[in-house]
């Protein structure tokens, strides 16, 4: 036997694995598996600083990239905590598992087709119709219908168990919509940058391969004219929405949600800002029922009326097809062994977890004569027994009353229940404290259907338990994600993971941005520009909280009195002034009102969570930084509101910085600054007309320049203090100036070459008409002469033009379509 | 018996819907009791196209969009049926109903009338402990099928209050069955969910209802609007028969089927998606003609 480097030693000294289960990192006798003993080699070489010191990183580059899952029942995001040690798979055991799933996954698409087309299973009794009836997801508009691409599944998954002898089980399968392959992605990113050098020694098989494959099948059946593959998200209140905005920028499909969709006839169009444009391939992430208010689900709001008519006619493609999440029921755990014979002609390579369905009166007997042995289960999903709260239960752990409650329902309607033998889960290391632990786990393995046949992602997501009890049962939700590593027999080239510069067909697909997306877009950069504005205002209002001198008092009036007027601040009672630092303190901790800086952020955010696949990790997580800047000050001193101002001034800088570099030039780039524009030249006329026109004095006009970023270049031009025909033509007329009225009207008239072609020509002339006025409006005056009537004509002139865009762009105009 | 069957159903929305997307389920069934000699339906404001269909239960559908911008949704369907005379079940002995609940579960029929579809809760008609338990009092041990699910009927028709105040379209059964009160579709529901919590096949069947029957007998609850009612599968033998716990009658020529489903919302009249802001007020008149 090799003796084992020192370090190595020390670190699997204390590591005791758990009794009667299989560990996957060492064997009896406690010494480490070949195919992990490069990893552990690799740890102890680091040292537990070192490791505790990457692990820490992979969580953090985890939380940066927005990996995030969303409880329901809670309002906020929760990061998905990630094990910083991997789960590794040998190729032995790699390759069993495949060939098992492979079979497993051709054997589920024959027993779907059956089921929708000639039912032979069912009439030659090979199983009971109740089983099929019983699923929530047999859709019975679907029966009879060939689903178009020649296929229900497209993508499946299965969560595997082992055993105490080293054998692998089927837990679980997945048909419907299986998530879980971009947290797998994800998981995979953050730990390669952690522990590349052991990857690499350890020829662990790379992802990009099969997603690649993937992507090629699906994008090779959306006809070139159409919008490309659509992904179909319940959408951001979706616990796994985080995932499918993270696959569809990856995979370089289009985000889209079901009030995106429209159907004509039974063709399936996509609402964009150029109109209607085909959709006939759509991988679906929205569960089945939630599909078709008209057809399945009437309360659903998630879907679009007709859906179903079109893929019943093969107008449009759904993977998986609606339906096929028939093959998850617990029920038909019982049958595999026989479906597969029957279907296959051969017996499952890869067994599934030992079920016997209480629909039939001799099983049923047969499991309560094993009470304490046996878990049971719901048959199908879907069924709301309060018995069941928690997921499977042990007979063994039923208290008296709930055991009787069971054996009455198990007489009643025992094809409800399935009991299942008790499964023990395998373990593999966690780190925790700097010591390895034994934790058991399942992993989730994910398929696709290629031009080629099935192909496994070599890898996988696995679950590992936050406690010590092996069975699977107890699996709770939470506890760790870890990657799967797969040992590959020969050496692994580099493939990339990231969309790069060297596979520019990535994003190729793409050719439409939603109405949805636009319209969030747009509100975005409003009311990014907007929180600019009144974070301006309110460090305004801060700097000068100490001043005694009365002019500078009356100007941080005239800032309080833009606060109030613009909703960032309440009107007092009786109209009392309010003392300037209560005032910034108030307005800059303030979550109700609708113009304060909290509140605007607030609604960016949500605007951004909608269109999270348009986004990059970076500009997302500014504005989620900001957010978090926004949430804790809720309580901060009024002395440090000056410094927070400047602070969340500085990462609004930041994210337009990112908008500028590293959003690519696209449609959604020009509508984001097409709301900055607008919004910007609304708040400058309203800060003119305020400060810089009428009774202006000089502190008026320093608290303009200021609130404009303007003083520096103003000081640099005039030498002298300032004056208000001076400040009007910095402000308003002088297109060099980013802050002024002329050179957000230039930009809007560039913007509009970004702009797709409408078909609406009335529309369409009515927005270049309103940039053409918003121009004029700022012709024929001279500087010295602006006045508060002038400048109102301006700040409607921003006004017509974000109207116009709206109405050209925004509003639901497919009236006419399909005609 | 023959009738001619009008029902007009308007639906007013408080603001002004764009558009609309309908599937109506008002014709009458074909099938070995009753036969549709003239059907029609209108809508208005009108649509380009009606696509006339068939559901998986077998009911008749018109699918259709509105594209125009309307305050109200008014559709007519005017039907002409002859209904065969005498009640559902002829009566004779049924099996005892743990055997029929046995054949239900192990079955291998899987067509739309296989009793298999009607086994499991559906979208409104869950099985409801409480239920279950009122239900099983009817069902005895080896009790024929067909006296246990009449005494249920009659138990409900006893217990409960004809109530249209008491309960809305929406109403969950549970609801119902604690109130004790209702109309035809509660009725219906809690016969249904308490049938199915026994393990038995129920299916919702909607329709019309003659309200004054031939021989002076009473006037019966249900006939101003779509009337519902329920249908037992009682073996391979005696196959469905149709319960009246509205009226504590079968099912008989005053029955005019027009759709068999798992609840109301297989077999609404009316399904539609709008996009609309404000609240909707429905009205439904329904006028049941014998002719000659």
């Amino acid at each position: 036997m090799v003796k084992l480097a020192e370090p190595a030693a020390s670190l699997l000294a204390d590591y005791a694995p758990l009794e009667g289960v299989f560990d996957e990192m060492v064997d009896e006798t406690g010494q480490p598996r070949a195919h992990w003993r490069p990893f552990v080699d690799a740890l102890a070489r680091l040292g537990r600083a070192e490791i505790a010191r990457r692990a820490d990183g992979a969580a953090r580059r985890l939380r940066e990239a927005g990996v995030y899952y969303r409880a329901y029942d809670q309002d906020a995001d929760q990061a998905w905590p990630l094990s910083s040690t991997p789960v590794i798979i040998d190729t032995e055991d790699w390759r069993t598992i495949e060939a098992g799933l492979i079979q497993r996954a051709e054997l589920m698409e024959a027993a779907i087709a059956d089921f929708y087309g000639a039912q032979r299973l069912v009439r030659d009794g090979h199983v009971p119709a109740s089983i099929i009836t019983g699923s929530p997801d047999f859709l019975r508009p679907m029966v009879g219908a060939t689903p178009a691409g020649g296929r229900y599944l497209h993508f499946y998954a299965a969560d595997l168990g082992r055993a105490p002898d080293g054998r692998w089980w089927v837990l679980a399968d997945r048909a419907q919509a299986p998530s879980g392959a971009g947290y797998a992605l994800g998981n995979r990113i953050a730990l390669s940058r952690t522990l590349p050098e052991t990857m690499h020694e350890l020829d662990v098989r790379r992802l990009a391969e099969f997603f690649q494959r993937f992507r090629e099948t699906l994008t090779n059946r959306a006809a070139p004219d159409s919008a490309g593959v659509c992904l179909l998200t319940p959408g951001p209140y979706n616990e796994t929405y985080y995932e499918h905005a993270y696959l569809a920028r990856y995979l370089g499909f289009l985000l889209v949600e079901g009030e995106d969709l429209v159907v004509r006839g039974d063709k399936v169009f996509l609402r964009t800002v150029a109109g209607l444009k085909k959709v006939d391939t759509l991988l679906r992430r929205l569960d089945a029922d939630f599909t078709d208010p008209l057809a399945l689900n009437p309360g659903s709001r998630l879907g679009a009326p007709g859906l179903v008519d079109a893929a019943r006619s093969g107008a449009v493609c759904f993977a998986n097809a609606l339906g096929s999440g028939i093959v998850e029921s617990r029920a038909l755990m019982a049958f595999w062994p026989r479906l597969a014979r029957e279907l296959l002609g051969a017996d499952l390579k890869l067994p599934n977890v030992a079920t016997w369905w209480c629909g039939d009166a001799a099983k049923r007997d047969e499991v309560i004569a094993r009470f304490d042995d046996i878990a049971f289960a719901p048959a199908f999903l879907g069924h709301r027994n309060p018995l069941f709260s928690k997921g499977a239960v042990s007979g063994r752990d039923l208290a008296p009353d709930a055991r009787r409650e069971l054996l009455d329902q198990l007489a009643r309607r025992g094809g409800d229940f399935v009991g299942q033998e008790m499964v023990k889960l395998s373990s593999t290391p966690v780190l925790n404290n700097d010591r390895f632990e034994p934790r058991p786990f399942q992993l989730r393995v994910f398929l696709a259907a290629t031009e080629n046949g099935w192909t496994a992602m070599p890898g996988g997501f696995c679950r590992v338990s936050s406690r010590r009890d092996p069975l699977a049962i107890n699996m709770q939700r939470g506890g760790l994600a870890a990657d799967a590593w797969v040992i590959s027999d020969a050496p692994v080239g580099y493939r990339s993971l990231l969309p790069s510069a060297a596979s520019p067909d990535l994003r190729r697909g793409i050719v439409a941005l939603t109405t949805r997306t636009a319209e969030n877009m747009f509100w975005l950069g409003r009311y990014l520009e907007r929180a600019d504005a009144s974070l301006r205002l309110v460090r305004a209002l801060a700097a000068r909280s100490g001043e005694r001198d009365h002019a500078a008092v009356a100007a941080s009036e005239k800032i309080i009195a833009i606060l109030q007027w613009w909703g960032a601040l309440p009107y007092r009672q009786d109209d009392a002034v309010w003392p300037a630092a209560d005032a910034a303190h108030h307005a800059m901790t303030s979550t109700d009102a609708y113009g304060a800086p909290p509140v605007l952020v607030r609604r960016a955010l949500n605007a951004a969570s909608a269109i999270r696949d348009q986004l990059s990790p970076d500009a997302w997580r500014i504005i989620k930084a900001l957010d978090r800047q926004m949430m804790e000050g809720a309580d901060a001193h009024a002395s440090e509101t000056y410094d927070r101002a400047e602070r969340s001034l500085r990462e609004l800088a930041a994210f337009s910085g990112y908008a500028h570099e590293n959003m690519t030039r696209t449609t959604g780039w020009a509508i984001l600054d097409i709301g900055r524009r607008v919004e910007r030249g609304l708040s400058l006329a309203r800060f003119i007309s305020r400060l810089g026109v009428g009774d202006t004095t000089p502190a008026t006009l320093e608290a303009l320049l200021e609130l404009c970023d303007s003083q520096i270049t103003y000081a640099r031009r005039y030498f002298v203090t300032a004056s208000p025909g001076a400040v009007a033509d910095l402000l308003i007329f002088d297109d060099d100036n980013p802050r002024a009225c002329a050179f957000q009207a230039a930009r809007l008239r560039a913007l509009l070459d970004e702009l797709p072609a409408s078909a609406r020509a009335d529309a369409a002339k009515t927005f270049r008409e309103s940039i053409v006025q918003l121009e004029a409006s700022m012709t024929g005056c001279t500087p010295d002469r602006v006045d508060a009537a002038f400048v109102f004509k301006v700040e409607e002139a921003f006004f017509a033009v974000a109207t116009a865009f709206s109405n050209l762009y925004l509003s639901d105009h497919d009236e006419g379509a399909g005609r | 018996m023959k009738y001619r069957v009008r029902l007009v159903s308007t639906t007013r929305y408080e603001a002004a819907a764009p558009r609309g997307a309908h599937v109506l389920r008002v014709r009458p069934r074909e099938d070995d009791r009753q036969r549709v000699t003239g059907f029609a339906v209108e809508i208005e404001p009108p649509s380009a196209l009606i696509v006339d269909g068939v559901d998986f239960f077998g009911n008749g559908t018109q699918s259709f969009v509105i594209e125009e911008r309307h305050e109200h949704f008014t559709f007519r369907a005017t039907a002409e049926v002859d209904v065969r005379d005498g009640a559902s079940f002829a009566g004779g002995t049924t099996a005892p109903w743990e055997d029929v609940r046995a054949a239900a579960w192990a079955s291998s029929h899987i067509d739309a009338q296989a009793p298999a579809h009607f086994l499991h809760p559906s979208r409104i008609a869950r099985p409801v402990p409480d239920i279950t338990h009122y239900a099983a009092q009817s069902f005895t041990p080896g009790r024929d099928i067909f006296d246990a699910a009449q005494e249920l009927m009659r138990r409900i028709h006893a217990d409960f209050t004809y109530d249209v105040d008491a309960t809305d379209v929406t109403t969950a059964p549970a609801d119902a069955f604690a109130a004790r009160r209702g109309v035809c579709q509660d009725y219906a529901h809690v016969m249904i969910a308490g049938v199915r919590g026994l393990g038995l096949p129920a299916a919702y069947v909607s329709g019309y209802l003659h309200a004054a029957p031939p021989s002076g007998m009473p006037r019966l609850e249900g006939a101003d609007a779509t009337h519902a009612w329920v249908s037992v599968w009682c073996g391979e033998t005696a196959g469905w028969i149709d319960f009246d716990p509205t009226n504590a009658i079968l099912a008989n020529e005053s029955h005019i089927v027009i759709g068999v489903g798992r609840d109301y919302a297989d077999v609404a009249p009316e399904t539609g998606v709008i996009v609309t802001s404000g609240k909707q007020a429905l009205d439904v008149a329904v006028d049941v003609t014998p002719v000659a």
